[in-house]
């Protein structure tokens, strides 16, 4: 998907979302800043802030968003992360910025 | 006034189809809490939201051209912004993007170099327009990614082509007096494209130069130039020279040296002693890593 499509999406967002940016990388993390990530209350709607290498992370990180938690940045730090098959492809510190998409979609919380 | 994301999205989308440049900014750490995720936008003199401060957003407006030059037409970044508000100094962090139109690739002179560039411009993700005064030449179908092909008249070649500062022009023409009455149009330009190539050899881009001279123009405007066009790779085929020019128009966005990356990392005598014929201490396979230079793709802080 390109940035012209999730930005399409982001705009037309019928169910409440969180919007997942990269704000600031350092180090060779998987995608630079900028990119983003649209994540509903059953996983992620569109786009990637760098697949497995600590999405899992930010996607855990919105649920709290839907259950009324302020936006706030989430620091990925892949670094050392051992577990990962591919530390070629991780190895940097990321920040990504979560914030409620639409908040005139989320009701009352 | 409090505005979403998704509302900033919009108005992108909004941007971007009417070719108008938009500056998003969001703010994403400061002290009060209650301004992170305030957002705004800027453009031209058109502004809705607000950061949470008027001093914030007057920071962030004032810094905006420094941040994003006039010839990018994407960016992101974030920065930490000062300002006073109730007589103390805060800093806040804010993300910001910019969305433009696709930067532009002007090629003129329609011939067989023109038909690798406009692939390969397009494949940069440009807008591609190609203009020559020969209709054989100048015909859609020889430039299928081209988003524009004009048949112009080179008394007033850029009449049907409004060039800016995020624009590339590149000549190549048929010949060097074609290639002048281009540049004097485009050295006179109040807002030149940023990026003003043109092929030729030695001895064409004097002559051309001399001509230039002849009207009075100085060596500062020859220098703002790029004649002969593109990096010095040692190519000779249309294909291999349109590679040459858009190598260059990566290097004159992205600032790298243009150097092999080997010789800029030299990992082997950094890491492996260096001395020639030495045998080798770790490496699997007698073959070196993968040495693509990712550590030195940093961005934001």
């Amino acid at each position: 998907m390109d940035e012209k499509e999730l930005m399409a999406q982001l705009a037309g967002l019928e169910e409440p979302a969180v919007l997942a940016t990269i704000v600031s990388a350092k180090g060779s993390t998987p995608r630079k800043t900028g990119a983003r990530m649209l994540i509903g209350r059953e996983g992620v709607l569109a786009g990637t802030v760098g697949g497995g290498c600590g999405e899992g992370e930010v996607i855990a990180a919105a649920q709290d968003l839907f259950e009324g938690a302020p936006p706030t940045t989430v620091r990925v730090d892949l670094t050392d992360d051992f577990t990962t098959w591919s530390p070629a492809v991780c190895g940097g510190i990321m920040n990504v910025f979560i914030e409620r998409a639409n908040p005139e979609r989320f009701g009352g919380g | 006034m409090r505005i979403s994301a998704a509302q900033v999205a919009a108005r992108v989308l909004e941007a971007l189809e009417k070719g108008e440049r938009i500056h998003t900014a969001v703010v994403v750490d400061s002290p009060d809490r209650s301004l992170i995720g305030r957002r705004w936008w800027l453009s031209g003199r058109r502004t809705r939201g607000t950061l949470g401060s008027p001093a914030l957003d007057e920071a962030v407006a004032a810094a905006v051209p420094s941040l994003f030059p006039p010839r990018e037409s994407r960016g992101a970044l974030s920065r930490d912004f000062e300002y006073s508000e109730g007589g103390s100094t805060v800093t806040a962090r804010v993300y910001l993007e910019l969305h433009g139109p696709p930067a532009r690739m002007v090629i003129v002179g329609a011939g067989h170099i023109a038909i690798p560039l406009a692939r390969m411009g397009a494949m940069l993700g440009m807008r591609v327009e190609v203009l020559d005064d020969r209709p054989e030449f100048a015909a859609a179908h020889r430039f299928p990614d081209a988003a524009a092909v004009r048949v112009i008249d080179f008394r007033d070649p850029f009449a049907a082509t409004p060039l800016g500062p995020s624009d590339h022009v590149i000549l190549v023409t048929r010949g060097h007096s074609f290639d002048y009455e281009c540049l004097v149009r485009l050295l006179r330009m109040e807002a030149p494209p940023g990026y003003v190539g043109m092929i030729g050899s030695r001895r064409r881009v004097r002559a051309t130069h001399e001509q230039l001279a002849r009207e009075g123009f100085t060596t500062a405007d020859m220098k703002r130039v790029r004649a002969p066009v593109g990096l010095d790779l040692g190519g000779q085929t249309p294909a291999e020279i349109a590679v040459s020019v858009v190598a260059e128009i990566i290097l004159f966005h992205a600032g790298g040296t243009g150097a092999p990356l080997v010789e800029k990392e030299r990992v082997v005598e950094r890491f492996f002693g260096g001395a020639t014929g030495r045998r080798a201490v770790p490496a699997g396979g007698g073959r070196s890593a993968d040495v693509r230079g990712t550590d030195t793709q940093t961005n934001g802080d």
